[in-house]
């Protein structure tokens, strides 16, 4: 082998060993994020990031986080792009849990890296014959059902699908008498539509709708006009549709071409947000979605406003993110967490102490509980597209 | 099958057919580039996305018209460029090269494409959107007729520009016989630019085309459309023009019917196994190229 | 030390799903099939040691098997066409494999729940590692003693008979048929090869993941796995590895510190990496893109094989 060859080879390996080198400064305590910021989903990854850096702003302004020894430190985010696949999203993870200030990370976005990442931490703590990862994850977005309950490091603030749709297929049944079937439409090769799609239609007939029947198609698709078709020979006076907003759009405007007017629709709990009003307001009017946010408490009419300060957008997702931050600040002080690189390995086992223990967390809503599985149980209203915008239809109590 | 049953069968097919207009525009351009460099240019479809994203740029301003001209413009800046960037400076000695190379490029194109728009999904103007033909208990898409009706004036266009220009002429030549051509004059890095720019219009207008059908630009088309430009490419008969307008009809049509008889889990799967079919049966496609090498 | 130790693994798994690449490149085909034979492993070993408790070896055994032999049958008929035809005959029946695992669903009972592939909502709980306490260290070395003893066998076949075969096979077909080389029985074995590399390939990914779904196996990964080797250089073996180090450890984890840009990069470089060394990084000297273009080995006219693309 040539000189030049062994001297680009070395080239190569040095800038992956330095590149990949983290830099430590001052009295700082540092929060990881990961999540998809590449891709068709990077505004999920935008929006968390942008989330949980106003969130920390925030708490910097108003002193910062008050450390195990007593001195105040400031809140510090930095955010790995996963690329929405398993592998980076596993190796982003253990980039994370080797840094040396590294004690929580929040995060991912997609459900479809949730699962691997949690397939690799440890199953159970303190199992020795377990050597999975030891970190503890809270997550913000990835919303696929029962995934903290793969591990006892995994803990999620997402809102129950299945707690949401129930109480809006109730409230539904109850305020409309006249709406009594029901045509589902589903994007099935995605991990999260796929499946709560069987939830709803699961609460759906528990509720007293007569599911009729059900149009799928893919997460890229550009034709429906065969699903619209049978939807409109279906004759449903409900059409909910568990997609995300490309097709969701795609199947609205089908509809409009072929004339059906369902007298109501539900959506998916992710496509209430802005990308489905920029591609089909006008499609979209009267769409109910079930969400675990919107502008209606002081608290969150405050994060919003902060949040547009800095240039972005709150949903029910990055709402989640944003309060993932206030929680964690809070469980820092309880947990007295050091937050130096000798004291990190204790830092993570009392942070996951702390998560486990906290039974309340407090969201922009209310108060959030805690399922015995890490799960959260966070408060929801029910939103319809209004006139472009998503406005709150009701607040069940 | 109800009688209803079987016109829902046929509408299904229509409308499928009609659809794969847009396939056929992409197929045209891919077999285009085959037929006179016999390369692939796998980042022809994000270009064509890429094009119709370039021409949202002034879509609060222009009415429908001059957007998708936009469209067709950028294209085939496009279409130049990736002909400099990935083609022009490869070596014929080393065919794989361009083959990676305009996968690079895929990759550049469509995180151009995510970056700029955060991935969002984007409204597209629709041409004749609200249009409707009902024939009998058929009912017509308007717009994809209009596609439809592009995809044959592109051809029409084409043949004239290949059978009655010089610049017609000189693709023709240099698909033939490179070197020999280059003995009678003609520039074949200039000819082969063209070509590339022509293919750009010629996608630029597909992708504002599938834009305006499906109503909004999302970045997961890339991939899919590349996926059908190849395989419409393939069926149609490398190098053919009306086979590639014929395969894109036919890959739509098929698309639709086995969604209508087998739902969306299988529907892909038939369409792959048409296309074995088609390899197996007639590997040169449903009009193999003219003129060629001897 | 773990992440690194992490990403050594995911390198490792991408070296073999190059090399499995390299074979098939190396007989002049350009086969974006890999992916659907790297599906096949992956969801073939993890259903034999989640599903059925078998032991690793045997699991990722049987499943290399299963895609070679696979490989075999799909190779007879698709190793018909050539070129461009070629590509799309094989990104057919990858993404025919991929549609057929979002279909599938196989679950049995354990203690710990229902475990298989559900359909589109994937397979997981390919917890063999941490379940059975293996170290990183212990994870790492069985993948890289698997790429090394992949490696030392094609090194070994390249310099055998077998490898001249494939490398005239991938020169110039018609002279290979004309001096007497049977061209369908080079095609198919170095493809069914290539099968059971992937297939070995696709075993390690899922029980390193320990949850796969089908949208882990689309086009893009049989780009990636086509890219290895020729951003490596065919001619050689090291370039495949070399090339992985670059994209997985250099493009992928080595820019993060560039933000927001590093995807933007990705495939900016690899434009670049071709237009500087076309023959791979491990090839020919450097030479800089010119604008003259130097006739190749002496002779005027441009090589157009119609068995490339």
């Amino acid at each position: 082998m040539s000189i030049s060859r062994i001297g680009t080879m070395a080239l190569i390996a040095a800038t992956t060993l330095f590149a990949t080198s983290a830099q430590a400064q001052g009295r700082e305590v540092k929060i990881y994020g990961f999540g998809a910021k590449s891709g068709v989903v990077r505004i999920f990854g935008l929006n968390s990031e942008a989330a949980m850096k106003a969130a920390a702003d925030q708490i910097n302004k108003a002193g910062g986080v008050t450390l195990g020894d007593g001195t105040k430190a400031k809140l510090v985010i930095e955010y790995l792009d996963d690329r929405c696949t398993a592998e980076e999203g596993i190796n982003a993870l253990r980039r994370i849990a080797a840094q040396p200030d590294a004690f929580v990370a929040v995060g991912p976005t997609c459900s479809n890296v949730a699962e691997p990442v949690f397939g690799i931490l440890q199953k159970k703590v303190g199992d020795a014959g377990d050597t999975g990862l030891q970190f503890p994850v809270y997550t913000d977005v990835a919303a696929k059902g029962g995934l903290a309950s793969m591990s006892q490091w995994a803990f999620r603030n997402v809102p129950s699908e299945a707690a949401m749709y129930k109480s809006l297929f109730d409230w539904i049944k109850a305020t409309h008498p006249e709406v009594k079937t029901i045509w589902g439409g589903v994007e099935k090769d995605f991990a999260h539509s796929n499946a709560t799609f069987g939830v709803m239609k699961d609460l759906a007939t528990k509720a007293g709708f007569e599911v009729k029947g059900q149009s799928e198609w893919l997460l890229a698709d550009t034709t429906f006009s065969t699903q619209v078709r049978e939807l409109r020979r279906g004759e449903a006076d409900l059409v909910m549709i568990s997609a995300h907003p490309f097709t969701t759009c795609g199947v609205l405007k089908e509809m409009q071409r072929q004339g059906v007017k369902p007298k109501m629709m539900v959506g998916l709990t992710s496509s209430s947000s802005m990308e489905t009003l920029q591609g089909c307001a006008a499609q979209a009017e009267g769409m109910l979605i079930p969400t675990s946010f919107a502008p209606v408490t002081a608290d969150a009419r405050k994060a919003a406003g902060a949040l547009q300060a800095a240039g972005a957008s709150m949903d029910l997702h990055n709402a989640a993110a944003w309060e993932n931050i206030y929680t964690l600040k809070e469980l820092i002080e309880k947990a007295k967490i050091m937050a130096k690189p000798d004291t990190i390995q204790a830092d993570r086992q009392k942070i996951r102490e702390a998560l486990a223990n906290a039974k309340e967390t407090s969201g922009l809503l209310g108060k959030v509980g805690r399922t015995d599985d890490r799960e959260a149980v966070k408060p929801f209203l029910f939103v319809k597209a209004t006139k472009g915008e998503w406005a709150v239809a009701h607040k069940p109590n | 099958m109800s009688w209803i049953d079987f016109l829902d069968l046929m509408q299904s097919l229509l409308d499928g057919v009609m659809f794969g207009a847009t396939y056929a525009l992409i197929g045209i351009g891919f077999t285009l580039i085959f037929g006179v460099m016999h390369k692939i240019n796998l980042s022809y479809a994000a270009a064509s996305v890429g094009a119709a994203y370039l021409s949202l740029l002034i879509v609060q301003v222009a009415p429908a018209p001059a957007v998708y001209l936009l469209a067709a413009l950028s294209g085939g800046v496009l279409g130049a460029l990736v002909y400099y960037l990935c083609f022009r400076f490869l070596p014929l000695s080393q065919p794989l090269a361009t083959l990676m190379s305009t996968v690079g490029m895929l990759l550049v194109l469509e995180e151009a494409i995510v970056h700029a728009t955060a991935g969002m999904p984007q409204n597209y103007p629709a041409a004749f959107a609200g249009v409707v033909f009902d024939i009998g208990p058929f009912m017509l898409r308007g717009d994809l007729l209009f596609v439809f009706a592009l995809g044959c004036a592109a051809m029409l266009g084409l043949k004239l520009m290949l059978e009655r220009t010089r610049l017609g002429l000189a693709t023709r030549a240099v698909a033939q016989q490179p070197v020999a051509a280059q003995l009678c004059g003609m520039s074949v890095d200039g000819t082969n630019a063209s070509t590339f720019v022509i293919a750009g219009l010629l996608g630029g207008t597909a992708g504002a085309m599938t834009g305006a059908a499906i109503g909004v630009l999302s970045p997961l088309l890339t991939l899919p459309l590349t996926v059908k430009g190849l395989v419409v490419t393939v069926i149609g008969g490398l190098g053919s023009i009306p086979g590639a307008i014929l395969a894109g009809l036919i890959v739509g049509g098929v698309e639709n019917l086995f969604q209508f008889l087998r739902g969306v889990s299988e529907r892909d799967i038939y369409v792959m196994l048409m296309l074995f079919a088609f390899l197996v049966f007639r590997p040169g496609g449903l009009f193999a190229a003219p003129g060629g090498r001897d | 030390m773990d992440f690194y130790i992490g990403l050594m693994q995911v390198i490792g798994v991408h070296t073999l799903l190059g090399l499995s690449a390299w074979c098939v490149l190396h007989t002049g085909q350009v086969s974006l099939a890999q992916g659907g034979f790297f599906a096949i492993g992956a969801y073939g070993a993890g259903m034999l040691t989640a599903m059925a408790g078998w032991p690793l070896g045997g699991a990722l055994a049987a499943a290399a098997l299963l895609s070679g032999l696979v490989a075999v049958t799909v190779g007879f008929p698709a190793l018909r066409v050539k070129g461009l035809m070629l590509v799309v005959a094989t990104t057919a029946f990858a993404e025919i494999v991929r549609l057929v695992f979002f279909n599938l669903k196989w679950q049995v009972q354990t203690p710990q729940g229902p475990v298989g592939p559900d359909g589109g909502l994937g397979f997981g709980g390919i917890r063999y590692f941490p379940a059975h306490a293996w170290s990183g260290l212990e994870v790492l070395a069985l993948i890289w003693s698997l790429v090394a003893a992949v490696m030392l066998t094609l090194w070994w076949l390249d310099r055998s008979r077998v490898g001249t075969l494939w490398r005239a096979v991938g020169e110039d077909e018609v002279a290979a048929q004309s001096a007497g080389i049977n061209l369908t029985i080079a095609k198919v074995s170095a493809f069914g090869i290539g099968g059971v590399i992937a297939g070995l390939a696709g075993g390690l990914f899922s029980h390193n993941t320990t949850h796969i779904e089908h949208g882990n196996f689309t086009i893009l990964l049989a780009t990636f796995a086509i890219a290895y080797p020729i951003l490596g250089g065919l001619k050689s073996l090291a370039g495949t590895l070399v090339a992985v180090v670059f994209i997985q450890g250099l493009l992928i984890e080595g820019l993060r510190f560039l933000g927001d840009w590093r995807s933007l990069l990705f495939g900016a470089l690899i434009l670049a990496v071709m237009l500087v060394r076309p023959g791979g990084v491990l090839a020919a000297p450097l030479q800089w893109p010119t604008n003259r273009r130097k006739p190749a080995s002496g002779t005027a006219v441009p090589q157009e094989r119609t068995g490339h693309a």
